[in-house]
């Protein structure tokens, strides 16, 4: 579901719009540019290059959007201080610990302050406390960014972590419920 | 053989186009080596075909040289008992506009009794052969000669001989086979009387073909012949005139047998890299095989089986394409050595030997083989427990890397160690060995730190896309390292041999500066080779008396064997030609080896000839000439590249004491200073131009002529050159398909994180002309290593002769747009099955 919201893959049947527009008539660079500028991703296997340090991981999608260096650089380094790994840009991802590595992923996801931003199991790979911080993490960006943010899970904790949670089950919407009054102190709990 | 149907065959279905390439190194090789070989020996049995078919019934030919001898030696050699026939021939061949024609002057009243003439229709000429001698315009010819020019009996065809425009009468047309299908059916008979006329032959024969009695044994009859005539003469059977000819092949074959050594190497190299990649890639398969109970041994033996299929699979296919190439490549070669020697042909039918297959089915196996053993043993010592988790095994160890170096720093050693010692022969080869292995050990270190070079600059290119390309580069060294040395060996070896031919040109252009100074080459032929037609030495008066000709130097050229190897005897009047000719010495005094000889005292060798038969200054050489054995020192040695197998300058009065031949080939002639040369040149063709087969050549036509030649020489290096370059390119392609599979996730993170197309299309474009960039930096600094020992091998066991070392500069700067831009060219498909494949599969892929 998170490909086809994406702009990954390409529905059989049904349509996916985003902002109105239907992404199975866009071409593949169309697509690719709605990815660029309206959606960030973060895995569950975190997706970075291990070639490229946590500042070149970050500064990826500014590159490939074409600024300028200069400016590359020092976004790339104010959104490793947001996940607070501005200590760690030189590193490359196998120095460093899930969490972090998953900090970094969402650090590149934020690059471009995206309205959407989509995790698939964002802490399916990490241990319960690094897994809570994550949550925390990403919380937080909603907040201060107002991005939206969509969350695939199995994790029940994590899922009742959101403010409204929308339930499949074999493929069909089984429960949507909201829960806008929902506290920090139960994320972080 | 199960585990090869469950594991090896899907991975081959699925790796199915890194399968085929992996096996072009090998096809390639395997074809040079057929190709090449099947072509000179087509070319030779041709050749020997057709000496077997003019020979007849001949068991033994007397000859003295290609100067001839004279006419009285026949009536000698009939008056011994053992010989039952001896026939006198004279033969040449003149060219028809298309193909060159043999001409075979023969007595008819005796040949019969030597060789049988088919003749279509009414058996006249032969019948009653006086009445083919009454005529002396008389001509035979093949029935595929007359198919081809639209002759019949009584046609008449006109020829330029010494005598003069002549027309020749078709009096018989021999029916297809036998004798008729000699030199490819390209062949013409006419009495020998009128042959001599012809060829301004004199009264000399230039052989005689002889059937002993029955009874005689050939080793008695051919020592009495000796004796009779002595050992000026050589008296042989007919199969022993091809050593001439395989001794020219012989260099062809050697310069083609290391083109495929080296284009299998390369091969081996390329089977290496991708059975190497195979094993990291199926670490977790070895992995579940060996927890499932496989032993080490069959792992290895599944590798090396599968290495075996494929190396089969390739010789199968490179042994097609090498039948393949000898089709044209025959056809090429026997045009040249036609061009050279006038004796050979192209062969109709290409000869097929199974030993030589053999040879190479062996040759692309073992190839194969050994390229799979470090990864097949590599594949068997893999851990199943920590091949069954997840991560990159690209890398090399340190260990591994550092072990390379060692190695690779003692070869460099004992390489520059036999370079000390390489005044013997067998030092240089092994020096040039160890001077490879040094640098194709050596090669993943220098292009691990060759890719880090690379990374700021392809960063500052393009920074994600650059950055990747030299990442995937440093980070996956056993997946290029491969491809980086097969492509640095692809190119050293081009780099040689453009070296060897810009240094030959260079040595060439110097020699023909100082050696072929005349204004006018007064010649029977267009060409200079030809040695068919003779001038008598009366012209040379006659051209003197021209007004503008200064100086008028004849020149009589022969090939004799000398060392048992057909040496050119080149004939003048030294004291003349020292004059204006002073070629520097290699040995000896230049002002003392030209009076000596003048004075004919010594002999000047070529530094050729001194090379290749080990002679040196003050060795008395044996030349056979008709009036006995010449017995004379060499006085100098100088270089000269008037003939590949060497020459030998003597006196003009000397050799005609000795040949009883004062016939000349060539006339240099020298233009009065002030005269017009145009019309110099044109007062000559005037008084002598229609009495006699006479050509004026220039000296800017004769300096063309002679790098013709050596260009087509030359020519045959851009098959090989070709080879090379697809080779790497395939080699390339390889390491790209395996990178692209390798980088699924990476480059599929890309697209997802808003890569564009272009943007994953430029990233494997960079890191393949990154990859082109190193091999051609790695590949032109061996390349000047390799030239040295090519011009070294050359000189020592090729032609002989000295060449300085030149390094192509202009070859160098062709290749690196070549092969960058092949190297781009090589990862279109690559890239664009990048940018095609699923991005789903891509970031789940694991």
């Amino acid at each position: 579901m998170l490909n086809l919201i994406g702009g990954l893959d390409r529905p059989s049947q049904g349509e996916v719009e985003l902002d109105g527009q239907p992404l199975s008539k866009l071409s593949d660079d169309e697509l690719t540019r709605v990815r660029r500028d309206k959606i960030g991703f973060i895995f569950q296997f975190f997706n970075l290059l291990p070639t490229l340090s946590c500042l070149e991981n970050v500064s990826l999608p500014l590159h490939l959007r074409g600024w300028p260096r200069k400016k590359v650089e020092e976004r790339a380094r104010e959104l490793l201080d947001t996940v607070k790994l501005g200590n760690r840009v030189d590193h490359l991802p196998d120095e460093l610990s899930g969490g972090e590595r998953q900090r970094v992923a969402i650090a590149r996801a934020l690059s471009v302050y995206p309205p959407i931003l989509l995790a698939d199991e964002p802490t399916g790979n990490l241990d319960t406390q690094t897994g809570a911080e994550i949550l925390k993490l990403i919380h937080d960006l909603h907040d201060r960014l107002g991005a939206t943010v969509l969350v695939v899970t199995h994790d029940k904790t994590v899922a009742n972590s959101c403010p409204r949670t929308i339930q499949l089950l074999d493929g069909r919407v089984f429960a949507d419920t909201r829960r806008p009054e929902i506290s920090r102190e139960e994320v972080t709990r | 053989m199960i585990l090869l149907r469950l594991i090896s065959w899907p991975y081959a279905r699925k790796h199915l186009l890194r399968c085929l390439l992996t096996t072009a190194g090998i096809v390639l090789g395997v074809g040079v080596f057929v190709g090449m070989r099947t072509a000179n020996k087509s070319v030779l049995a041709a050749f020997n075909q057709t000496i077997d078919r003019i020979a007849g019934a001949a068991q033994l030919q007397i000859t003295a040289g290609d100067a001839g001898f004279d006419e009285d030696v026949l009536d000698k050699v009939r008056e011994l008992p053992e010989v039952r026939a001896a026939a006198p021939v004279i033969e040449a061949t003149v060219g028809t506009g298309q193909n060159n024609l043999l001409i075979l002057g023969v007595d008819m009243l005796g040949d019969r009794s030597i060789r049988s003439y088919d003749l279509e229709g009414n058996d006249d000429a032969i019948d009653d052969p006086l009445v083919f001698l009454a005529q002396p315009d008389s001509l035979m010819v093949t029935k595929k000669f007359a198919d081809e020019h639209g002759l019949a009996v009584n046609s008449k065809l006109p020829m330029r001989t010494m005598q003069g425009d002549q027309v020749f009468t078709v009096r018989g047309i021999m029916k297809p086979g036998g004798l008729a299908s000699a030199f490819g059916g390209d062949l013409a008979i006419m009495d020998i009387y009128a042959a001599q006329k012809m060829f301004g032959r004199g009264r000399k024969f230039d052989r005689i073909d002889i059937a002993l009695e029955e009874g005689t044994r050939l080793e008695d009859a051919t020592a009495k012949l000796q004796a009779l005539l002595g050992s000026g003469f050589q008296v042989e059977p007919p199969s022993s005139r091809g050593q001439q000819f395989e001794s020219t092949s012989r260099m062809y074959a050697l310069a083609s047998n290391i083109t495929s050594v080296f284009a299998l190497f390369i091969g081996m190299f390329i089977i290496y890299n991708t059975f190497a990649i195979a094993v990291t890639e199926r670490r977790a398969e070895i992995g579940i095989l060996r927890a499932l109970g496989a032993t080490r041994g069959q792992i290895r033996t599944l590798f090396l089986t599968e290495s075996a299929i494929a190396g089969l699979a390739g010789t199968c296919v490179g042994v097609l394409f090498g039948i393949v190439m000898a089709r044209a490549m025959s056809g090429y070669i026997g045009g040249m050595l036609t061009e050279i020697y006038g004796v050979a042909q192209s062969p109709g039918d290409l000869t097929l030997d199974p030993w030589l297959i053999g040879t190479a089915m062996a040759m692309g196996l073992v190839t194969s083989l050994v390229a799979a053993v470090l990864p097949a043993r590599g594949a068997a010592r893999v851990d199943p427990v920590k091949a069954l988790q997840k991560g990159g095994f690209q890398s090399l160890g340190e260990g591994e890397n550092r072990a390379r170096r060692r190695w690779a720093m003692a070869f460099g050693i004992a390489s520059v160690a036999a370079f000390a010692f390489n005044r013997f022969g067998i030092m240089t080869y092994i020096g040039y060995v160890l001077a490879i292995l040094a640098a194709v050990l050596l090669s993943p270190a220098l292009s691990f730190w060759l890719s880090r070079a690379l990374r700021p600059l392809l960063a500052g290119l393009l920074p994600v896309e650059g950055a990747l390309a030299a990442d995937s580069l440093i980070q996956a060294p056993r997946r290029t390292s491969g491809t980086i040395a097969a492509l640095m060996l692809s190119l050293a070896l081009v780099i040689s041999l453009g070296g060897l031919a810009r240094s030959s040109y260079d040595s060439l252009a110097e020699w023909m500066r100082i050696a072929l100074n005349p204004d006018f080459f007064v010649t029977t032929a267009e060409t200079l080779s030809s040695r068919s037609f003779v001038f008598p030495a009366s012209l040379a008066d006659g051209l003197r008396a021209i007004e503008g000709v200064a100086e008028v130097q004849p020149v009589r050229s022969v090939r004799v064997m000398v060392k048992n190897a057909p040496i050119m005897v080149i004939a003048i009047d030294v004291g003349l030609v020292a004059k204006r000719v002073h070629l520097p010495p290699v040995e000896g005094n230049s002002d003392e080896m030209y009076r000596l000889t003048a004075e004919e005292k010594g002999v000047v060798v070529s530094a050729n000839f001194a090379r290749l038969h080990d002679a040196h200054m003050g060795e008395v050489l044996e030349i056979p000439a008709p009036a006995g054995i010449l017995r004379l020192p060499i006085v100098g040695v100088v270089d000269d590249f008037s003939d590949q197998q060497g020459t030998l300058l003597l006196n003009r009065d000397l050799f005609i004491r000795y040949w009883h031949d004062d016939s000349v080939n060539v006339f240099r002639v020298y233009v009065t200073p002030g005269a017009d040369a145009a019309q110099v040149r044109q007062r000559i063709l005037q008084a002598f131009g229609g009495q006699q087969r006479l050509f004026v050549l220039t000296n800017r036509e004769v300096r063309d002529f002679i790098t013709k030649l050596t260009d087509q020489w030359f020519g045959l290096t851009n098959v090989q050159t070709a080879v090379a370059v697809l080779v790497a390119i395939l080699g390339i392609v390889n390491a790209l398909t395996v990178s692209i599979t390798d980088r699924r996730r990476e480059l599929g993170v890309l697209q997802a994180v808003g890569g564009l197309r272009n943007q994953i299309r430029h990233t494997i474009w960079m890191e393949a002309i990154a990859i082109g960039a190193i091999g051609v930096l790695l590949g032109l600094a061996l390349g000047a290593v390799q030239l040295f020992y090519s011009i070294e091998i050359a000189r020592r066991d090729l032609v002989g002769i000295s060449i300085s070392y030149a390094y192509p500069f202009q070859t160098a700067l062709i290749l690196i747009p070549v092969i960058l831009g092949s190297a781009l060219l090589a990862a279109l498909g690559p890239a664009e099955s990048a940018v095609r494949g699923s991005l789903i599969e891509a970031l789940e892929y694991e």
